[in-house]
């Protein structure tokens, strides 16, 4: 029971990180058609931001938190000024070249100039506790991760629909043109969801860094390619279907390690995905996609 | 209306037509033969590297080039799939693996077998096959599972199928890894036969190239171009987008997988990473930066890239130039990579070549008023 009500909160914990991750990537797909594999490099450059503020001699882990929360949204926001921009009316295959060159000068740079092997950040080493809540032992950093993720997702969907900003960037989604037309700035709209969906990443790089205690070039690279998946499996451009996709494949993920042999443990990965791609046979546009009118968004 | 002409009496040509006629002989040959002429055309500057490498180049740059010629078959393959479909795959690199792996547990002899891998299932460690059989039936294997993966793949649109894709190139990179009695996991695989050189690979890449180009300019080829600019339009013409996107796809698995048997057969050894994320963005690159739309920007792009990174590798490792010994730069090649696909998209956004192959920017050259 004990080890159950464990396995439940951590497939929930990793579902909550798929989730704002792939919330992230959809937010910016949705708008510019951008796939953007460099989602990881913001969550990279967000952990050494928090590895030089340490070595600074910044000690306290809430500072930490703010420095990496802070980072997320400054470094999507120059992603998008420096590379994306020239980029935002080519081709969708050109977009996504571009996201991956930004990828590899960013590892490539890190590598250069720190080091390609791991860094240690233990600042946020508290956050990671045994807690008893009733008689279950559970890891306080997972409690954390799935509230904070609810607040966050809950902001988001506030901001969404009460905010003029918010509301354009959901009417972006639809028909970027029309937007355009009532006056709205194309730069602010996309700024703005290159600047919430670094936000997110810079939460998810808290929750990272507290689980793996260091950092390094390629830090990010594996959780963006779960959290693509995590879209398709949703709906790709549909938000919520980001966060819905998120949380599934989470639960999967858990699952699939529970119930396979520790021999085989490494095709975890594999026989995920090889599940989403038999959903994917059954609903090919996603769990909560729909195939929408053929206009300039169809994808 | 004009009174249907009778097309038995040829009608004596205009000066003007004469000239034009003369200009472009080309425009009279039937659809199949300009594609092919065309792809020949675009071969013939692969075909003018390989002999001037044949001819000066070291050992060393013998086996540099041979390793070009290797991504730009995969880069072609990539082209047949995504300039026509226009869908992104990063999945191709999962067929080079796999036809690499196929001659390697098909053709190693038995002594080379029994040390690495004596558990392989089906009876595979005891048998040692003509390596072209081998290859025959490498390509089989890839073509079973390009058939099954391409009916998933092909069911979806856009960005969704691209990552489906990806997941594809991961859960195959997964069996390299973890079912070691039949692939050795991460380790090299050693001891297959080397039987190809230099000139196999250069006469493999002018064939392919005349493949993708007679693919491209098929009916199928310019449906599925049509769809891909425009599904509706396309639909509209009773194109079966899906279907084309199969076909296309399964060309596209076996020419990679031809490029996987070719550097199995000159590279003597294997290895899963090889087959990987590394492999898959630098022949994407390739591919978009010289323009995914032409069979041309496929061998462009390559070149480009293949050439530049050669020199800067070189920079990398500390080279002394002019008696100066310059530091050692890990990570140089990488940012310099990254940095010209950053740079280069913003520049050129389709590519270097465009729209346009080789021999149509050479016939329009040709054609141009005042040529002769």
């Amino acid at each position: 029971m004990d080890y159950l009500v464990q396995q439940i909160v951590n497939a929930l914990a990793f579902g909550a990180e798929y989730a704002l991750l792939a919330l992230g990537l959809a937010l910016v797909f949705s708008i510019m058609g951008l796939v953007n594999f460099a989602h990881g490099e913001i969550i990279a450059i967000a952990g050494y931001a928090v590895f030089f503020a340490v070595g600074l001699g910044l000690g306290s882990p809430i500072a930490a938190v703010l420095v990496a929360v802070a980072m997320g949204p400054i470094v999507a926001v120059a992603f998008e000024r420096v590379a994306f921009r020239p980029v935002r009316n080519a081709p969708p295959t050109t977009g996504l070249l571009t996201a991956f060159g930004v990828s590899i000068v960013v590892q490539n740079l890190l590598t250069l100039f720190v080091s390609p092997r791991p860094r240690a950040v233990s600042v946020f080493g508290p956050l990671n506790q045994t807690v008893f809540v009733g008689p279950y032992a559970i890891s306080s950093l997972q409690v954390i991760e799935l509230a904070v993720t609810l607040v966050a997702i809950a902001g988001l969907v506030v901001f969404l629909n009460r905010s003029l900003l918010g509301l354009a960037i959901r009417a972006a989604a639809r028909d970027f043109a029309t937007v355009r037309l009532m006056g709205i700035r194309a730069n602010r709209v996309i700024a703005t969801a290159f600047a919430l969906s670094g936000l997110l990443a810079g939460i998810v790089t808290v929750f990272m860094l507290a689980r793996r205690g260091s950092v390094e070039p390629d830090f990010g690279a594996a959780p963006v390619i779960k959290a693509f998946v995590a879209c398709v499996l949703g709906g790709f451009g549909s938000l919520a279907g980001a966060a819905v996709g998120g949380l599934m494949l989470g639960i999967l993920d858990v699952a699939i390690l529970v119930a396979l042999p520790q021999k085989y443990g490494g095709l975890r990965d594999a026989i995920t995905f090889l599940i989403v791609g038999g959903v994917l046979v059954w609903r090919p546009q996603g769990l909560l996609g729909r195939t929408v009118e053929l206009g300039d968004k169809e994808i | 209306m004009a009174a249907p002409v009778s097309p038995s009496p040829p009608v004596s040509p205009s000066p003007a037509a004469t000239a034009d006629l003369a200009a472009t002989p080309r425009r009279h040959l039937p659809p199949v033969a300009r594609a092919l002429l065309g792809g020949l055309v675009v071969a013939a500057p692969v075909v003018l590297i390989g002999i001037l490498i044949l001819a000066f180049a070291p050992g060393y740059q013998v086996r540099v080039a041979y390793a070009g010629f290797v991504n730009l078959i995969l880069v072609v393959a990539l082209q047949v799939f995504m300039g026509n479909s226009n869908i992104g795959s990063f999945g191709h690199s999962a067929f080079v693996g796999l036809g690499a792996y196929g001659v390697a547990i098909l053709a190693t002899p038995l002594a080379a077998k029994k040390l690495s891998i004596p558990n392989a299932p089906f009876g595979l460690a005891d048998i040692a096959l003509d390596p072209t059989l081998a290859a025959i039936l490498a390509l089989a294997v890839v073509f079973v599972v390009a058939v099954v993966s391409g009916l998933v793949i092909c069911r979806l649109a856009g960005i969704a199928a691209s990552i489906v894709t990806l997941s594809f190139l991961i859960i195959v990179h997964g069996a390299f890894i973890h079912y070691t009695d039949l692939f050795k996991g991460a380790q090299a695989f050693f001891g297959i036969p080397t039987v190809v050189g230099l000139p196999g690979a250069i006469a493999a890449a002018v064939a392919v190239i005349v493949v993708a180009r007679l693919f491209k300019d098929s009916a199928a080829g310019v449906q599925l171009r049509a769809s891909a600019d425009d599904i509706l339009a396309a639909r509209a013409f009773a194109v079966d987008v899906r279907r084309l996107r199969f076909v296309a796809w399964v060309i596209s698995a076996l020419i990679a997988a031809s490029a996987g048997i070719l550097y199995a057969y000159f590279m003597g050894t294997v290895i899963a990473r090889a087959f990987y994320f590394q492999q898959v963005f630098l022949t994407l690159a390739m591919l978009i930066m010289g323009g995914m739309r032409t069979v041309s920007g496929a061998v462009v792009g390559t070149a480009i890239l293949t050439i530049g990174l050669e020199l800067i590798r070189s920079l990398e490792n500390g080279p002394t130039i002019l008696g100066v010994q310059l530091p050692e730069m890990l990570g140089l090649s990488g940012l310099t990579l990254g940095a010209v696909i950053v740079l280069g998209m913003a520049l050129k956004p389709n590519g270097i070549m465009g729209r346009l192959e080789l021999d149509e920017i050479l016939a329009r050259w040709l054609a141009r008023p005042g040529a002769r």
